[in-house]
């Protein structure tokens, strides 16, 4: 089961970071010198007269492909390349830069296979490690800072070295590293009579990042060497939307398409920066423009053929009246959902229902009300989803907030049980408020944390629970200072630290509410409605350094889990124990051990939760009752495995709690909410117990999923609507019933009653 | 809503159809190869022929034929004798589980001794004279049949949509579901069409492949025209219809009264919104009114001495 929402945003910003363009290898051929000195200055005519005659006329095979790859012709350069990569004796360097144009070319994997091809035959040589280095950066993998780490021990003149090291410095925010960096990079383009350009776009950046502004005199000094330098400001914008500003980095765009509008990775990050947004008109636009100069990419090629599926959505828009934080009175707010056509009438109450639940809750907690539409996009296919938010398939995240507009996979879109698609909504609802409160300032881990703890606290499964990979990276120490928490998510060093660094904030969220009160995570996170860091935040609200911050933190885990840091290796025998005593059907041997497991690690929910096994067994010795009681305790630790809710339903149902089974069958719409008879059930439960609204609800959700047999819905609404007192609604979809299945007999005995009672009443 | 119309209204047409033709039933399970299989099609072969008995209201006119007895020659013996009394006016339904193959130019129906070829069933089928058939072939492979099988008149049905679909089906269960309760019979009108069962079952595969996360290994496909009128199970009081003559004049009244249900629903569009409610309503009433004199008469048919329940 997965239960949150993966929010990788730092993979929708890979696409953004541009390619190459400066080649920093010393064996540049000296003959395109001229060319390179006109390209850097941004003098477009002679540079293109100037590597055309390269092409035409150098001898050097490597060097026309140069001139063929600066020209804009992809495919000549590739061929090019391929015939200089035969001459065996001196293909290192050309096989690198081969390397840099599949990577330009957005074929990353074909980049590495001809670095390591290269490293086979020299392995110490720089610039293919360089190549990997950049590639790995790009894809956020933690190799990349070890073998830059390494490059620079090496030799710590390597001018791209530094800069990838600055790359990754600002990313993670370790502004003073980046200062550093930058120094070093900028004696090295100097040495080497290259273009300082690359050292004042990320100037810029840090300058960006330190005070929130993007101009600055780097960006200037960058134009005035090279007015067309389009980079700049997409790289500006690469890290704004690092940081999840997206109407900045939309402004940005602009300007790097104004300066330089054959910058295809800049059209095509507009583009996808415009659908975050909600503008896809704007966004189909761009990513056209990029598309016509670069027919490379996959992200753009896969995000138009998504456009291209617009009309297969629906959009409805409504408004939802939420209580006013003035205290008194009401005030709208615009939901907006766009649902698959083929299932937006199903999934449209529930969706309706937790985003305003969600809405109404959070504004009032945190002291914030959404000052734009919200819009809910929910995908039925995985690829969909994935296109839309990372414009490219196969990607494992749930949910996606950019701001006001939040994406995530449609209940459909995954096998039910794998995910609870309401608490999905629930935490990506939660980013829509801590991005929007700071105007997207927030530091990733206080974002995540705060939806991971509103899952717990407010959500539609509320209980904290923390998963043992979690708990492993605790016990072994694993977890990182609150300073450097964003680095779990942006650079993991482990296995599974992402999903570690969840945990992690949602502990450190929780903490903060035990030890000081909700209020005090209120403030901490208004401390980001300005610019300022982590450390400075945590200093400035609990008025004690990061440091000290840290220890009461671990102090407060060590405490709250010391069972099951002292038990794990029992814990971990126990719940072996359990699950092999229950499948050899030793119903007391499986009471025994899993009870244990219960009370050394109560949290523990997933699949294979020992509160699962103990409810069946103990149903399966006869002890209904106790059983009841297991899986009520399940729920209430968070607990919301399908197959257990519909056990306990029946079993509540079964022993006359009636009103209780009706709840947990309510609560599984949040969770398989396509499933037919569900409603058909849940329908008649509600309207037995005379509860006709939410039985309307689940009889028009029931007449959406079985348009092949209208008539039980259409009767189940005819009785709901008389139920509630409209006897003229109810008759039209008695009548409409009768007429699609005119000897249905229920509908008929309906029909038959109403005409008595008619006339009885005349 | 307007497929609605044409169900209930080739419904009608099919139930005044029924009071002069005779329907025929043939069901044969093959081979199971494994313990498991055999049991499988030898329960549906006696399942989907109770339900055949009822739908043709005599167990004498269904023939069903399972595991050692189904040998290609007793299957011939069937069809030949099946030919022999079959009239034009008359329905003929065929139901094949089991297991086919197809090696890419022939399709297998493994039974017993030699295998089945289509070739030689088809030419057999082609002897039997009735105006309406029906073939069922829930095989593995058995879209393999479909063109081979379609004739002017003839109403074929497959497991899979080719010969490539190999693996075991699980159409025959779900199609068994559907003529033996109510959850195919769409116009809840105690009869189940080839079309209402065709929906439901193919319906009903998809979503079991779906709740096991797994691929769909079989797509059903139907060929013919008139599915929606050839009726394949009859439940409750209609499964009773040919044993009681008064049974049978109520639902005759029925049918007339299905008519004029018909008749102001194709009105609709010139009619005021509330005066079509009104008269859908009042022959509503009626039919509503004359179902518990139909249901009343049934449940005392089945009570009857040799009486159907």
């Amino acid at each position: 089961m997965i239960r949150r929402s993966l929010l990788l945003m730092l993979l929708l910003a890979s696409t953004a970071a541009h390619s190459q363009v400066i080649d920093y290898d010393p064996r540049r051929p000296t003959e395109l010198r001229e060319c390179d000195d006109h390209a850097y200055r941004g003098r477009a005519a002679p540079a293109k007269e100037c590597y055309t005659r390269i092409l035409t006329n150098s001898s050097a095979i490597a060097t026309r492909a140069e001139a063929a790859w600066a020209l804009g012709d992809i495919q000549r350069a590739n061929a090019l390349f391929r015939e200089a990569a035969q001459d065996t004796a001196n293909s290192t360097q050309p096989r690198v830069r081969w390397g840099r144009l599949f990577l330009q070319a957005h074929r990353p994997a074909d980049a590495v296979a001809l670095f390591k091809e290269v490293l086979q035959g020299s392995p110490k040589d720089v610039h293919a490690r360089l190549g990997l280095a950049r590639v790995y950066a790009e894809q956020f993998e933690g190799e990349a800072r070890r073998l830059v780490d390494e490059l620079i021990a090496e030799n710590s003149a390597l001018t791209e070295a530094h800069l990838l090291a600055a790359r990754m410095a600002l990313e993670e925010g370790r502004y003073e590293d980046v200062d550093a960096s930058l120094d070093r990079a900028l004696r090295g383009v100097e040495k080497q009579k290259l273009p300082p350009l690359d050292v004042y776009a990320m100037r810029a950046v840090l300058e960006l990042s330190r005070k929130g502004e993007a101009r600055s005199d780097w960006l200037d000094k960058a134009l005035v060497f090279n007015p067309h330098y389009g980079a700049v400001y997409q790289d500006l914008a690469h890290f704004e939307v690092m940081r999840r500003r997206y109407k900045e980095a939309t402004v940005l765009l602009r300007r790097a398409v104004e300066v330089q509008p054959d910058l295809w990775e800049a059209q095509a990050e507009l583009g996808a920066n415009l659908l975050r947004t909600g503008d896809i008109i704007g966004a189909r636009q761009h990513l056209t423009l990029a598309y016509s100069g670069d027919a490379f990419s996959a992200t753009t090629v896969n995000t138009l053929r998504l456009l291209d599926r617009v009309d297969e959505f629906d959009l409805r828009s409504v408004p939802l009246t939420i209580p006013s934080l003035q205290g008194t009175g009401t005030v709208d707010v615009e939901l907006r959902m766009r649902l698959a056509r083929s299932e937006a009438e199903a999934l449209r109450p529930y969706v309706q229902q937790l985003a305003s639940d969600s809405i109404a809750s959070l504004s009032k907690r945190y002291g914030f009300e959404p000052r734009e539409p919200v819009t809910l996009e929910l995908y039925p296919d995985h690829d969909d989803f994935a296109v839309r938010v990372a414009a490219l398939p196969g990607i494992g995240l749930l949910g996606v907030t950019f701001g006001y507009l939040v994406a995530m996979d449609s209940p459909s879109g995954r096998p039910v049980g794998e995910f609870h698609w309401g608490s999905t909504l629930w935490h990506e609802m939660a980013h829509v408020f801590t991005l929007e409160l700071t105007q997207h300032r927030v530091p990733r881990w206080l974002s995540e944390g705060i939806s991971v703890f509103e899952e717990w606290q407010t959500g539609p499964t509320p209980g904290v629970n923390v998963t043992p990979d979690a708990l492993v990276a605790m016990r072994d120490d694993k977890l990182l200072p609150v300073s450097e928490l964003d680095s779990g998510f942006i650079r993991p060093q482990y296995p599974r630290q992402v999903q570690v660094s969840y945990m992690q904030a949602g502990l450190l969220c929780l903490f903060i509410e035990q030890r000081w009160g909700f209020d005090k995570l209120v403030t901490l996170l208004r401390q980001f409605t300005r610019d300022t860091s982590t450390k400075a935040a945590i200093e400035a609200t609990f008025k004690m350094p990061a440091a000290d911050f840290d220890k009461a933190f671990d102090a407060f885990l060590r405490k709250r889990y010391a069972t099951l840091l002292a038990g794990s290796e029992e814990w971990q025998k126990r719940h072996e124990e359990a699950g092999n005593a229950f499948k050899n059907r030793q119903w007391n041997e499986a009471i025994l051990a899993a009870r244990r497991a219960i009370e050394i690690y109560p949290e523990h929910i997933g699949d294979d939760s020992a509160y699962l096994v103990l409810a069946r067994a103990l149903d399966k010795s006869g002890q209904r009752y106790e059983a009841i009681d297991v899986l009520r305790n399940y729920r209430r630790v968070g607990g919301w495995a399908p197959a257990a809710l519909r056990d306990l339903a029946n079993w509540l149902d079964a022993t006359g709690n009636k009103d209780e089974a009706t709840e947990v069958f309510v609560a599984l719409n949040y969770v398989d909410p396509l499933n037919v008879d569900q409603h058909r059930l849940l329908g008649e439960r509600l309207l037995t117990a005379n509860r006709a609204e939410p039985a309307l609800r689940e009889y028009r959700v029931l007449m959406a999923l079985s348009p092949q047999d209208p008539a039980p819905a259409g009767l189940g609404i005819a009785r709901s609507l008389r139920q509630l007192g409209d006897k003229a609604g109810s008759r039209r979809y008695l009548l409409d019933a009768l007429a699609s299945a005119p000897h249905y007999k229920p509908a008929q005995e309906l029909l038959l009653q109403t005409i008595e009672e008619r006339k009885t009443n005349e | 809503m307007n497929a609605w119309r044409v169900l209930v209204g080739t419904v009608v047409f099919a139930t005044a159809a029924t009071c002069q033709a005779e329907t025929y039933a043939l069901i044969v399970s093959g081979l199971g190869g494994e313990t498991q299989y055999e049991q499988r099609f030898q329960s549906q072969a006696d399942s989907i022929s109770a339900a055949a008995a009822k739908l043709t209201g005599a167990q004498s006119r269904v023939t069903t034929l399972k595991s050692a007895a189904a040998t290609r020659e007793s299957i011939r013996q069937a069809l030949k004798t099946l030919a022999g009394k079959v009239k034009r006016d008359d329905r003929v339904m065929i139901v094949l589980v089991g297991h086919g193959s197809f090696d890419g130019e022939e399709y297998r129906f493994n039974v017993p001794g030699p295998d089945l070829n289509a070739t030689d069933l088809g030419q057999w089928l082609d002897q039997i004279e009735a105006g309406e058939q029906l073939i069922v072939n829930g095989t593995s492979a058995s879209g393999a049949v479909v063109d081979r099988w379609r004739r002017e008149g003839r109403i074929v049905i497959s497991a899979t949509k080719s010969g490539g679909e190999r693996t075991a089906t699980r159409f025959p269960q779900f199609w068994l579901e559907a003529i033996t309760s109510s959850a195919a019979d769409i116009n809840k009108d105690d009869i189940v069409t080839a079309a209402e069962a065709f929906d439901y079952a193919t319906r009903r595969v998809a979503e079991s492949f779906k709740a096991d996360v797994s691929l769909a290994t079989e797509h059903a496909r139907l060929e013919g025209d008139s599915a929606a009128k050839f009726q394949v199970g009859r439940l409750g009081a209609a499964a009773l219809s040919g044993v009681d003559a008064a049974l049978e004049a109520l639902l005759q009244q029925r049918i007339g009264i299905e008519r004029d249900i018909e008749a102001v629903k194709e009105r609709k569009a010139t009619l005021e919104i509330d005066a079509y409610y009104d008269q859908l309503e009042a022959v509503l009433v009626r039919l509503a009114l004359l179902q518990k004199q139909i249901d009343s008469r049934a449940a005392a048919t089945a009570a009857l001495p040799g009486g159907k329940s």
